[in-house]
């Protein structure tokens, strides 16, 4: 019973993390996207990119993934485009990565406002370039700002890859909680919904560690 | 000939003026100090110079090549900025050095990245850096800090922090050298080592233009003095005038203030 539960539950748990590392994959260059949008001198594109970040972080994310998944299948004279689990996790990823980048934005943004002006003009009078300024004197002194907020966010992303689950993704935790409603020949099993959470713990541990490290790797020097 | 020269430049913010009518020129080699109380427009002037702010009016020649003309757009196209930037140099308050690199790597990094413009980069890469690598040691060394290349800012007092700031501007071979209150943001006990480097600068004839509240430093070192208030130039000529024997009621009365703290 025991490596029936565990491979189940494996399973799941490697949907999460791929869910999990796909949306990092998109939002965190995406996010650096949308950060420069709401920075923008053109006021048009500036209001317009605050008001999605608005719209994405001023509404539940679990919202925003049924109507991704469920409102093209009414709309669109093809019916749904999301079809089986490919279509789900396809779905699932659009809604975690747009939600996901509007929140890093945000981060970013204060990281770079963050960098004091001074040193973009330090490197403006040295005659770099846009560019050579923002990717040799300010990004990285912006990394060193935003690590702390980035590492609460992502530990809050590896958790909620289970609201995936409301539109039948088979995470980690759907994968526990069959085992009580009755799968694989067993029901009414309670630990395994329990054991789900183990799998979150060790995992959040191992970047809680990745994270301190980094940070640490940071520390040579000071802004 | 005067390689820096000024002529009716003006500067607003909205509706408040900040500069007016600053017409003044500079030798090669002669060092210039902007005195005046805080507000006056000095710093903006420098900023202006550097291309930090864009004038409202006015011209700005070097070499009576003109860099800058409010009345002809074709002197103000976004793309040409940078590389007229590089006539001046600006050493700041604040110093700015960037805190994730060692003194030398501040010092040379500009220049390194200047290079990969050069049409001989790829050929001579190697010798290239290893040039500006040395270029950046010496001028460590000219100010003082040949044992501190390789720390990082904030192993560095205030005053080693800012000679750093000046070889990197140094680094760079610019026509003019600005200073924006140089030793304002320095405990008193730092500022005799950044002001001792300024003065071997000009003792090199470096062309300078230094916006101090030192008063004394800029009688001794200056080869001419500007005295401004309220965004107007009220008086200028050499120390021995402005200073020694204000012509204008208004600049006697900030040197008086001045004398008495």
């Amino acid at each position: 019973m025991f490596q029936t539960v565990i491979g189940a539950l494996n399973q799941g748990f490697l949907v999460t993390l791929k869910l999990f590392a796909i949306t990092l994959a998109g939002a965190i260059p995406l996010g650096l996207v949308v950060s420069f949008g709401s920075m923008s001198r053109i006021a048009p594109l500036r209001y317009l990119t605050k008001t999605v970040v608005w719209i994405i972080r001023g509404t539940p994310l679990m919202l925003q993934l049924i109507i991704i998944f469920y409102i093209p299948g009414y709309i669109l004279p093809g019916g749904s485009p999301w079809r089986g689990e490919a279509g789900r996790f396809t779905a699932s990823a659009i809604a975690f990565i747009i939600n996901y980048a509007c929140y890093f934005s945000e981060i970013y943004r204060g990281g770079i406002q963050g960098v004091p002006a001074g040193q973009q003009e330090a490197g403006q009078v040295l005659g770099m370039t846009k560019s050579q300024i923002f990717f040799k004197v300010t990004l990285l002194q912006m990394i060193k700002r935003i690590i702390p907020p980035m590492s609460n966010e992502i530990i809050t992303l590896v958790k909620d890859t289970s609201i995936a689950r409301i539109i039948s993704m088979q995470e980690v935790i759907w994968a526990g909680y069959a085992f009580l409603k009755g799968s694989h020949g067993y029901s009414g099993l309670q630990w395994p919904l329990f054991f789900t959470g183990v799998y979150y713990l060790v995992f959040n541990g191992v970047l809680t560690l990745l994270f301190g490290w980094l940070e640490k790797k940071m520390d040579y020097f000071k802004s | 000939m005067s390689i820096l020269s000024v002529n009716k430049l003006e500067k607003n913010f909205g509706r408040t003026v900040v500069l007016r009518d600053i017409t003044f020129s500079l030798e090669k080699g002669k060092c210039l100090a902007i005195i005046g109380s805080s507000g006056s427009g000095k710093t903006t002037l420098l900023r202006c110079l550097n291309f930090l702010e864009t004038p409202s009016g006015g011209t700005i020649s070097v070499n009576d090549q003109v860099l800058f003309d409010a009345a002809d757009p074709s002197t103000q196209l976004e793309s040409q900025v940078r590389m007229k930037r590089l006539h001046f140099g600006l050493v700041f308050q604040s110093f700015n050095l960037f805190p994730q690199y060692t003194a030398l790597k501040n010092v040379t990094l500009a220049k390194e990245l200047l290079s990969k413009e050069r049409p001989d980069y790829k050929a001579n890469k190697r010798h290239i850096l290893e040039e500006i690598h040395n270029e950046g040691k010496e001028l460590l060394k000219q100010v003082g800090l040949g044992d501190k290349m390789d720390n990082y800012p904030y192993q560095l007092s205030g005053g080693q922090q800012q000679r750093v700031a000046i070889a990197r501007a140094l680094a760079m071979g610019p026509d003019i050298l600005c200073f924006d209150e140089p030793t304002s943001a320095l405990d008193p006990e730092l500022t005799g080592e950044v002001l001792k480097v300024i003065k071997g600068l000009a003792d090199k004839e470096t062309t300078m233009v230094i916006v101090t509240h030192e008063m004394a430093f800029a009688r001794d070192v200056a080869d001419y003095v500007i005295f401004m208030d309220g965004g107007v130039i009220v008086e200028q000529g050499p120390p021995s005038q402005v200073i020694e024997s204000p012509q204008e009621e208004r600049t006697r009365h900030f040197l008086e203030r001045y004398s008495n703290g």
